[in-house]
């Protein structure tokens, strides 16, 4: 399978701490990633590498084919990014932080954009009263679909998501994932996303990629679940995610 | 007639349009023009045949949909035919969103007197919820100051420090010049009466009673006044302040007192670093290149700065504290939602506090003539 996303020998060191110690990890063309790990394991710092956005101590990513460097302008008409609190730019109403990409890569007049955004708006299942709104006035599981609709405006090939479902409820959770693993399937997307909501990562993902020991285990599910690493174990055998498993089982997702 | 994107076949009762190549977001400016040159003649329907499609994304399908959409207006039925299912879940999209969209009600965009009702009413509200800020700020620091906790103490210090003490350089360099620049224009003036060694009365009287405390009060405003708001609005935005109440603290007591005590013992500090360099920056030009001597310039300092000049402007560095200290506290404290909001509220809050000084200032200088002193 074609690979997206290369990582070879990712070396994050933060004076005596070392994050990443000789990382490596390919993601797959079309294929939906579960990014899990402890706090301070550097799923932020990884996703953040890869974005470009963090310089790391050595090692080389590549997206795209394209050799990724510490704020150097990346694919960015190729990637759209979800962070965890939206980072919806708070002096544009919801319709102007659809537009902007748009606005900026583009020469589409005016109507266009406009009509593209509401496009986009409707898609991730947001009702076009918003439009007028700013930020600061919807709610947390709002912002975050505004923040998607930003992230889909340019049409990417990538997505990557910070904790989608953080925040919300379980209704309002299980809503996001179906919403991310339709868009997933009809708009030919590949996905990477952090999360620590394990309905999702046994609902929607197809790999999941854990952190342990500045390194990385990935696999299918079955395959992550036969590890053997301690850490992993106790991860996946606390009640809620041998629940989350069960009702995977019984297939909660349809 | 075809381009690269359509071509078209006319038949009999229908027209048939050829859909090829990439219909992509790079591409809608040409796509829409292409879609534009679909014009079926009367009692044609239009039959969009799709397989020769290579690649689709919402943009492309976008503009193919809109273009279905503005023929239905004319009352012209469109198809779709030969579609990939690769591609047709594109349109599906669409199809979909554009059936949510047309379900919905239009948003309802206010009219002209609903925006006048709207924006006196916000002008009320707002008016109403800086008298309650104030009155909220006046009430806790009167209870605060009644019962000083450890806390406030340290606090205050802090500010002190910074506010006054870390201040003391630049404020003395900016006096400093100015008492040059003011025995310099005022040496230019007086020489034509022969009256130069008066340039001493004037430099320190002007400064000692005005120049001073004021350049301290506006360099204080835009240093300290500025991160007041700034520093409380994020800790708003960031629900710090928040976290405060329901922890059962004041966060006007904890945030607003040592800041405003801070400043009100900082100013009139400040101010007096500010006279003595002042002074000093007159000296050096007046005894340097105007042949007055120094004990000349020390006896003309005594004999016109008797100490009320001294004190009143030393009086007028706790108001224009409290001004400072409360204009900045209470607009970083109206940061309610946004980064925009934060830079807003910090521009306001140094304008204000320095219009506030200089009206101040004013007030004190009529009523200090009309004492007599």
């Amino acid at each position: 399978m074609e690979t997206i996303i290369s990582i070879k020998n990712l070396v994050n060191r933060f004076g005596n701490q070392v994050v990443h110690d000789g990382l490596c990890l390919d993601i797959r063309r079309d294929e939906i990633l579960g990014l899990v790990g402890g706090s301070g394991s550097g799923k932020s710092v990884l996703m953040r590498s890869i974005l470009g956005l963090q310089k790391p101590t050595s090692g080389t990513i590549t997206v795209l084919g394209q050799r990724i460097e510490y704020h150097k302008p990346g694919p960015s008409r190729c990637w759209g990014v979800l962070f965890q609190g939206g980072a919806l730019l708070s002096g544009l109403t919801v319709q102007q932080n659809v537009e902007l990409p748009i606005a900026l890569y583009s020469d589409m007049p005016l109507e266009t954009r406009h009509e593209l955004a509401s496009l986009k708006l409707l898609m991730t299942g947001l009702s076009l009263s918003v439009a007028d709104k700013y930020p600061s006035e919807l709610s947390g599981g709002m912002r975050k679909r505004v923040s998607l609709a930003r992230a889909l405006a340019l049409e990417p090939k990538i997505l990557f998501l910070d904790e989608p479902t953080a925040g919300l409820d379980p209704i309002a959770a299980t809503e996001f994932d179906q919403l991310i693993k339709y868009l997933h399937d009809n708009l030919d997307l590949t996905i990477m996303m952090i999360t620590h909501d394990v309905d999702s990562l046994f609902g929607i993902c197809d790999r999941i990629a854990v952190l342990v020991d500045g390194g990385v285990v990935v696999g299918t599910q079955d395959e992550v679940l036969d590890s053997d690493h301690p850490w992993i174990r106790d991860y996946f055998g606390v009640p809620r995610a041998q629940r989350a498993r069960g009702a995977m089982i019984r297939p909660a997702y349809e | 007639m075809s381009n690269a994107f359509l071509s078209f076949e006319s038949e009999p009762g229908r027209l048939v349009v050829k859909v090829r190549g990439q219909w992509v977001f790079d591409e809608v400016l040409a796509l829409e023009h292409a879609t534009a040159s679909v014009e079926p003649e009367p009692g044609q329907f239009v039959s969009f045949q799709c397989a020769g499609l290579e690649k689709i994304d919402i943009a492309g399908a976008w503009v193919l949909y809109d273009r279905t959409e503005q023929l239905a207006v004319e009352g012209i039925e469109s198809e779709f035919t030969g579609f990939k299912a690769a591609h047709f879940k594109f349109l599906q999209h669409i199809i979909d969103a554009a059936a949510i969209r047309d379900y919905e009600e239009p948003p309802e965009h206010p009219v002209r007197p609903q925006r006048v009702r709207k924006a006196v009413e916000s002008l009320g509200s707002h008016s109403a919820a800086v008298i309650e800020d104030l009155g909220e700020i006046a009430r806790s620091v009167l209870e605060g100051m009644r019962s000083p906790s450890l806390y406030m103490v340290g606090e205050t210090i802090k500010q002190v420090y910074q506010t006054g003490v870390q201040a003391i350089p630049v404020v003395m360099v900016i006096t400093f010049l100015i008492g040059i620049v003011t025995v310099h224009q005022a040496a230019s003036q007086l020489e034509k009466f022969g009256a130069t060694v008066l340039v001493v009365d004037l430099v320190s009287i002007s400064i000692t009673r005005e120049m001073g405390v004021l350049l301290a009060a506006i360099m204080v405003a835009g240093r300290s006044g500025s991160a007041f708001a700034a520093a409380l609005g994020v800790m708003k935005l960031n629900e710090e302040v928040d976290a405060m109440r329901v922890m059962g603290l004041n966060p006007y007591q904890m945030l607003v007192i040592p800041r405003i005590l801070g400043l009100v013992i900082a100013l009139p500090i400040l101010t007096i670093f500010a006279d003595i360099a002042g002074i000093a920056g007159g000296a050096l030009i007046a005894i340097g290149t105007m042949g007055i001597s120094s004990l000349q310039f020390i006896e003309r300092v005594a004999y016109s700065t008797d100490l009320t000049n001294f004190y009143i402007g030393l009086i007028k560095a706790p108001v224009f504290a409290l001004l400072i200290a409360a204009v900045g506290t209470l607009r970083g404290m109206q940061v309610r939602s946004s980064a925009e909001e934060l830079g807003l509220k910090t521009t306001m809050a140094v304008v204000q506090s320095i219009f506030m000084i200089i009206v101040a200032d004013a007030l004190f200088a009529t009523l200090f003539t009309r004492m007599g002193i």
